[in-house]
């Protein structure tokens, strides 16, 4: 009976405004939400107990500055920086781009100002395809860019092993070459580090700016660009003003430029591809795809740390690893 | 009236038990000492539940009334309270590692495994202190993702979602800095990782080593660095923002729901 009360009455509830507060959604909070907080306490408190009766804390054995274990491996939630550092400037993996995900993640609220869809999981249109579109192309990208960036152990490096050998005795290399490793067979490029120590070509130039012999050589003619003012030396304070100061242009471009451009131009094409297809509409798509990725990007990164370098830092299965403890 | 009224001999079985249970109650509840610590009775009365919320200290990190939705597990999956209750308990069994734990190089690492081997329940509390301190950094992400999709930043609630983003740092730093401390080639390694991480900083990189780590290398310095680092000052300020957490929560009208 009752049931078919409230079926006749529904749409005449409807039609009436939203009441101000809704007392009658609310619930006490002694005991309802006491109650739900005192159990997930208690049943966590007794998980983290049996854990800690069945497994023990690490230690190893006493710290010694002498002995270096190989691999040495930040906590886990750093690994991903220290994953990065292996591709490209340390300032931008460890530092930098760290900064600059905070840095986003504290600004999302102040960007995207819109009040709609909040309070429900997923609440815009797009929102579950976008996460999970965004979560998939992250796995696979670094997937890739660490894959490819350690050719020798995935093979990658065959991609590229069609530029040839450089002539040793040649004064100039005319066209792009790799110079190998003495006595090595030839390879293309194991890691865009290559891109600085490996490659080399030579592009006439008019004799200035340092080069005289009618010829720019990379990387030989570009590893020692002064920047401007760099003869102003000493120190303001304890910060020390630039001194001697030059540039290292092949190592900029294979440690900054390409690896920075490499992200941001794949995290623009995911982005231009949703806005094409017409799933990311707003801002709050935007944050959406972004946020995902870079945490997404964070917890993968952490497990090729964690799970896939071994000794050196080489690229290897997770059941072929040991620690040389030292 | 029908409280001084008397209510006679009881008559059944099932009477007697009544009174019984209720004399028990009121000797419980209603006795001078339980009254002069909780103003209100026994939580069960509407009245006496919201009371019970609005006296108690620690109750009253909680509004006395909340929406239906907000109880509901699958809305917040109680994340950020769970978050919050390992900090609890990181609190206690931190507590207790510091009674047997030295911070010099000469004696940190033979404090650890004394602990684990001399000391009843030592193994228990350092083994609940390191896995509780991996759970909270879970947890803390898995709270931030939860408050993302749930889109529970959007206004009122922009600055909450930012003292979150230092609560997330903080956190962070908390469980780096207690990872050096047991001063054996795990911890010594990794923070010597770290520390060449925030030597790359630029143009602040030889400060950062100097002032964060204590010098160019891990060592003595940089464990009594950390040891304060962990066990004071940056417990104490995840405290106060945590504390601007809970109250911005109640200012900014409650957790987020459908406009
Ligand atoms: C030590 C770390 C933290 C603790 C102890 C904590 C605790 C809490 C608690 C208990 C709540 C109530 C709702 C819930 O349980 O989900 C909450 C809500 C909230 N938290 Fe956190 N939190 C922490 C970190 C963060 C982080 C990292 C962020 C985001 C970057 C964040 C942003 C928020 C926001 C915006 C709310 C309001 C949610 C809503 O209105 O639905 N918190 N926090």
């Amino acid at each position: 009976m009752a049931v078919e009360t409230r079926a006749v009455a529904r749409p005449a509830a409807k039609a009436r405004p939203r009441p101000r507060r809704e007392r009658e959604e609310e619930v006490l909070v002694w005991p309802d939400l006491v109650f739900v907080e005192f159990i997930a306490a208690t049943l966590f408190t007794i998980t983290f107990l049996m854990l800690s009766v069945f497994i023990n804390a690490p230690l190893l054995n006493r710290a010694n500055p002498e002995l270096t274990p190989n691999p040495s491996k930040a906590p886990w939630y750093f690994l991903n920086l220290q994953e990065l550092l292996l591709h490209m400037d340390k300032a931008w993996a460890g530092v930098l781009l760290p900064t600059i995900a905070l840095g986003f993640f504290a600004s999302i609220p102040y960007i995207d100002r819109t009040r709609s869809g909040q309070g429900v999981w997923f609440g815009s249109k797009n929102a579950v395809r976008l996460t999970l579109v965004s979560a998939a192309y992250s796995v696979i990208v670094v997937a890739a860019l660490v894959s490819f960036d350690s050719g020798d152990r995935t093979y990658t490096e065959q991609l590229t092993r069609w530029i040839p050998s450089c002539n040793a005795e040649a004064q100039h290399q005319g066209l792009p070459c790799l110079q190998d490793a003495e006595g090595e067979a030839h390879t293309g490029f194991l890691s865009t580090k290559d891109i600085s120590k490996r490659l080399q070509f030579s592009v006439p130039f008019p004799n200035a700016l340092g080069v005289d012999d009618s010829n720019l050589d990379w990387p030989g003619d570009l590893d020692r660009i002064p920047v401007p003012f760099n003869n102003v030396c000493g120190n303001v304070g304890s910060f020390h003003l630039w001194c001697d100061m030059n540039l290292n242009i092949p190592s900029i471009m294979a440690e900054q430029v390409i690896p920075l451009s490499t992200v941001v131009g794949l995290a623009v094409a995911i982005i231009y591809v949703l806005f094409r297809v017409g799933w990311l509409r707003t801002k709050r798509d935007l944050f959406i795809v972004m946020f995902t990725a870079v945490l997404v990007s964070y917890l993968a990164l952490a497990m090729v740390g964690s799970f896939f370098r071994g000794e050196g830092q080489n690229l290897i299965w997770p059941w072929e690893i040991k620690v040389d403890e030292g | 009236m029908a409280l001084t009224e008397d209510p006679g001999k009881p008559r059944n079985l099932a009477e007697r038990v009544q009174r019984v249970q209720d004399a028990v109650y009121s000797a419980i509840f209603h006795n001078y000492v339980w009254q002069s610590i909780f103003r209100s009775g026994y939580p069960n009365t509407p009245r006496n539940q919201m009371l019970v919320v609005a006296t108690n200290i620690f109750l009253h990190l909680h509004p006395t009334r909340i929406h239906r939705t907000h109880v509901k597990i699958t809305h917040t999956y109680c994340l950020g309270g769970l978050t919050f209750f390992m900090f609890l308990i990181l609190t206690v069994t931190g507590v207790l590692l510091m009674f047997y734990y030295v911070p010099s190089v000469d004696s940190a690492y033979q404090d650890i495994a004394a602990l684990e081997t001399n000391v009843k329940f030592g193994l228990l509390m350092r083994n609940m202190h390191r896995w509780t301190a991996h759970a909270m950094v879970i947890l803390v992400f898995l709270h931030m993702m939860r408050v993302f999709y749930t889109g529970a930043y959007k206004p009122p609630r922009e600055f909450n979602w930012v003292v979150g983003v230092i609560l997330l740092v903080l956190t962070l730093v908390l469980s780096f800095t207690g990872y050096l401390l047991p001063w054996d080639q795990l911890a010594l390694w990794a923070v010597t990782v770290g520390h060449g991480i925030g030597g790359s900083a630029p143009f602040f990189g030889d400060e950062t080593q100097l002032i964060v780590f204590g010098g160019f290398e891990v060592g003595p310095s940089t464990l009594i660095r950390f040891y304060t680092l962990h066990v004071i000052a940056l417990p104490l300020i995840a405290a106060v923002f945590m504390a601007v957490h809970f109250w911005r929560i109640r200012r900014d009208g409650g957790m987020a729901r459908p406009l």
